[in-house]
């Protein structure tokens, strides 16, 4: 398997961390929520706890006060005590019409109350009359609680029948004497649940000697909270069907308790929710800002690397490399890189010292190899200076003159095969000595097979006698076939081989040689290069002096005027060429 | 008036002869005075026929317990009316003895919101008044079965009356108070009496034999007892007041 890239690494890593951090963030901030939600909750049924109290008291006052005004109706008080007295007396019998009064008051003040079940009762409290939703469960006849005793509570929670009442009492007196009451109840069923919840903002239930009379919270939940322990006064966490519930005492009434419940962990949950949702913008903003920022850093790290690797594998390629900017990213990479380039220039110097000493070695074969001949003496080193100055004119690039250069210094290697007679045979050779002289531009290229820097320059040595118009030697390769480096050495092979001096011969004028090329150009020559020739001449003679005049004796000017009598001597340019390329 | 219900007692005496006639009078002071007649009477028609029946009545129930109607304490803008004696308000009666007795009459007054005496006795056909003397309008009105009525509202210094002719239990009401209220008892005989402020009582001539008295309160209740009157001799009896209400 290959190893992940740095970009991946570095992405996991910081996704990691970033995930692991959110997650600690989490389990601190839920746990955090939980305990804040868990007072709140307390807090919250708290105050409503004294809400309810403070409402339920003034509502209850209120109700006792409305009912007690109600109370002081002259019909209702002399029908009840009318209908009283008459059944009191064995010999009266009762007075149907006088309980209808009666029933017809209750229902009145019941309906102004809004009572669900409001009673017109003797002094045992036996029921006279009821009305409201809830009367006829209230039958006549049933007992509202106990007797009225001078200390019984107006308020009071009392089990009718099957129902179980929160009941107010108001009595009905002339003057000081009671004759009756009207009972006010108000069913405590899942309706005034309801209502509980909905004042306490939260849930609601009623308790009776440990059972549950009403509430809104339901199932396992329900059955769980009659295990609520009422001599316990205060608020209080109480577990329901697993879940965590805070519950406060509103109201305690005779037998009967009033709760208010809320879920903890439902509020929680929603608390919870709503921080995991804000946890979570936090997480993708953060995991967004690390990607960019490992991205970022991957980048300043890789990039240098990249580089550096691929100017290795560009050094094991054999090519050259200037030196690597510093990143300046880190002080590291800095230092990798400067490593980096010191060992490349010391690489480029040996390479260039090996190269050195290689370019020793054949120029001094090559010198040794015009030496043979006092009269291609300096020739190489001539036509490599004209060669460089001709591709100079033809803006080729520094590499390719380099090439050039070389490549024309080295251009006759291959007559080191052919024997010093034919090279140095003054008068005209046969076919079989020409033959042989021809094999030298391929003898060249092999020799210079074996070494593998010379390489570039083979094109020169092998082609550097092909013609344009194909009549050339070893290949009769035509017009742009031919490398522009061979034709251009082929231009001033000829030439340098036209204004020197040979065993035979004398050298021709400079003027009188460009005249001949230009003659020639098209055919024989490269015309392009040939004008470069042309361009880079003034140039040329300077140069060239010094080492014309070191390598022969006779002047510039006798050598141009043999040249000039061997040139009109011998017509035929086949082998005039020949001869000047002896 | 006196001496009209004395004649018609004497009258009265004198026809049935040796059964002693009584009617009785809705006031003590009525009753009083008849009996004095009436003595008076039976001793010129030649010994004494009849018994005597004495007595006390007590009650033990605190009636008037103070609770209250409302939620919020009481204002009193006026001096608290002066409460009557419970003890007035109970009436002894012998519930099996027949005969009759002259109408009389009686009055219930309006004074500060009450009906004072709560309770009168008074026989059939008699009529009572009903004096408003309060500075405002009063009104009366009764529910009671045979008896219903409505004498109206009507102002300060009025009066307007009713005649009972019923024996019966009328329930009287102030349908402007309504805390107002009152009992009258009508009786078709004369054995009746309403204990003095000390709760003792005394009826006079009584047909010797067994008889049930009965002392009756109208909210507390009755409660009944043999008696066995001889002539001339006086039988004491004693009454307790409360009858337990769920004895009924």
């Amino acid at each position: 398997m290959r190893a992940p890239r740095l970009l991946t690494r570095a992405l996991v890593a910081s996704f990691l961390t970033v995930a692991l951090v959110l997650g600690a963030v989490f389990a601190v901030l839920s746990l955090r929520v939980r305990d804040q939600v868990r007072q709140s909750v307390a807090d919250n049924l708290a105050s409503a706890q004294q809400v309810f109290t403070k409402v339920d008291g003034r509502r209850h006052q209120d109700q006792r006060a409305s009912v007690a005004t109600l109370a002081e109706n002259p019909t209702l008080k002399a029908a009840l005590d009318t209908w009283l007295t008459e059944r009191g007396a064995a010999s009266e019998a009762t007075s149907q019409e006088l309980l209808a009064t009666v029933q017809r008051e209750a229902d009145k003040i019941a309906d102004r109350v809004g009572a669900d079940v409001l009673a017109v009762a003797d002094l045992s409290r036996r029921v006279v009359a009821a009305g409201g939703r809830l009367s006829a469960s209230w039958p006549r006849g049933v007992v509202i609680g106990q007797p009225i005793e001078v200390s019984s509570p107006s308020d009071r929670a009392v089990s009718v029948g099957s129902g179980m009442y929160h009941v107010v009492s108001v009595p009905l007196q002339f003057g000081e004497s009671p004759i009756g009451s009207l009972e006010l109840g108000t069913a405590l069923d899942a309706g005034y649940a309801r209502e509980l919840a909905d004042l306490s903002r939260g849930q609601a239930a009623i308790l009776s000697k440990g059972s549950v009379l009403a509430s809104t919270v339901s199932g396992p939940a329900a059955r769980d909270l009659a295990a609520y322990d009422v001599s316990q006064s205060g608020a209080r966490t109480m577990t329901l069907a697993g879940e965590s519930w805070a519950v406060q005492p509103l109201l305690q009434l005779g037998e009967v308790t009033f709760l208010a419940l809320a879920s903890i962990d439902r509020a929680a949950a929603g608390q919870t929710q709503a921080a995991l949702r804000g946890l979570a913008w936090v997480g993708l903003g953060a995991i967004g800002l690390a990607v960019i920022g490992s991205m970022w850093l991957a980048r300043t790290l890789t990039q240098p690397i990249d580089q550096l690797s691929k100017s290795l594998s560009a050094m094991t390629g054999d090519r050259a490399r200037d030196a690597l900017p510093l990143p300046g990213t880190s002080r590291e990479l800095d230092q990798l890189t400067n490593t980096f380039n010191s060992l490349l220039s010391s690489l480029a110097s040996a390479e260039a010292e090996a190269e050195a000493t290689y370019l020793g070695a054949v120029r001094a074969l090559a010198a040794a190899l015009d030496a043979r001949d006092p009269y291609t003496a300096g020739h190489s080193e001539r036509v490599s200076i004209f060669a460089v100055a001709m591709g100079e004119e033809l803006k080729l690039d520094s590499e390719s003159k380099e090439t050039l250069r070389l490549g024309a210094l080295l251009h006759d290697i291959g007559k080191i095969g052919v024997p010093d007679e034919i090279l140095r045979k003054a008068s005209a050779l046969s076919a079989a000595e020409y033959e042989t002289i021809k094999t030298h531009p391929s003898a060249g290229a092999r020799i210079l097979r074996s070494i593998p820097f010379l390489a570039p320059h083979i094109p020169i040595v092998e082609l550097h006698h092909e013609r344009p118009d194909g009549l050339g030697y070893p290949y009769g390769l035509r017009g742009d076939d031919i490398p522009l480096a061979a034709r251009i050495v082929h231009v001033a092979d000829a030439f340098d081989a036209m204004i020197s001096a040979r065993a035979y011969r004398s050298g021709r004028m400079p003027v009188e040689a460009i005249a001949e090329l230009r003659r020639c150009a098209g055919t024989d020559f490269d015309g392009p290069s040939v004008e470069a020739l042309v361009a880079a001449l003034p140039r040329l003679v300077a140069a060239a002096e010094p080492l014309t005049r070191s390598r022969i004796d006779e002047p510039w000017g006798r050598s141009v005027g043999t040249a000039r009598n061997r040139w009109s001597s011998d017509p035929s340019r086949a082998s005039n060429v020949v001869e000047t390329h002896r | 008036m006196r001496i009209h219900v004395g004649l018609i007692t004497a009258a009265l005496a004198l026809i049935v002869g040796a059964m002693p006639a009584g009617s009785a009078y809705a006031r003590i002071d009525a009753i009083e005075l008849w009996r004095d007649r009436a003595e008076a009477a039976v001793g010129r028609a030649g010994g004494q026929s009849g018994g005597r029946v004495t007595g006390s009545v007590k009650l033990t129930l605190a009636n008037s317990a103070p609770s209250s109607s409302s939620a919020y304490e009481r204002r009193s803008v006026g001096p608290r009316p002066k409460a009557q004696p419970e003890l007035r308000n109970v009436v002894i009666f012998f519930s099996d003895l027949p005969g009759k007795a002259a109408p009389t009459q009686a009055s219930i007054a309006q004074k500060d919101e009450q009906f004072a005496p709560h309770m009168v006795a008074v026989t059939a056909g008699s009529s009572v008044a009903f004096p408003n003397e309060d500075p405002f309008f009063h009104n009366v009105f009764s529910l009671s079965r045979g008896t219903s009525f409505n004498l109206g509202r009507y102002p300060s210094g009025s009066s307007r009356s009713k005649t009972f002719t019923r024996p019966g239990i009328v329930k009287v009401f102030c349908e402007i108070h309504s805390h107002m209220s009152a009992v009258i008892r009508v009786f078709g005989h004369g054995w009746f009496t309403v204990p003095n402020e000390e709760g003792t009582f005394a009826i006079d001539n009584v047909p010797p034999g067994d008889h049930t008295l009965v002392a009756w309160h109208e909210r507390i209740g009755e409660r009944r007892d043999r008696v066995t009157i001889r002539a001339g001799a006086a039988t004491q009896i004693n009454f307790t007041l409360p009858v337990l209400e769920d004895g009924q």
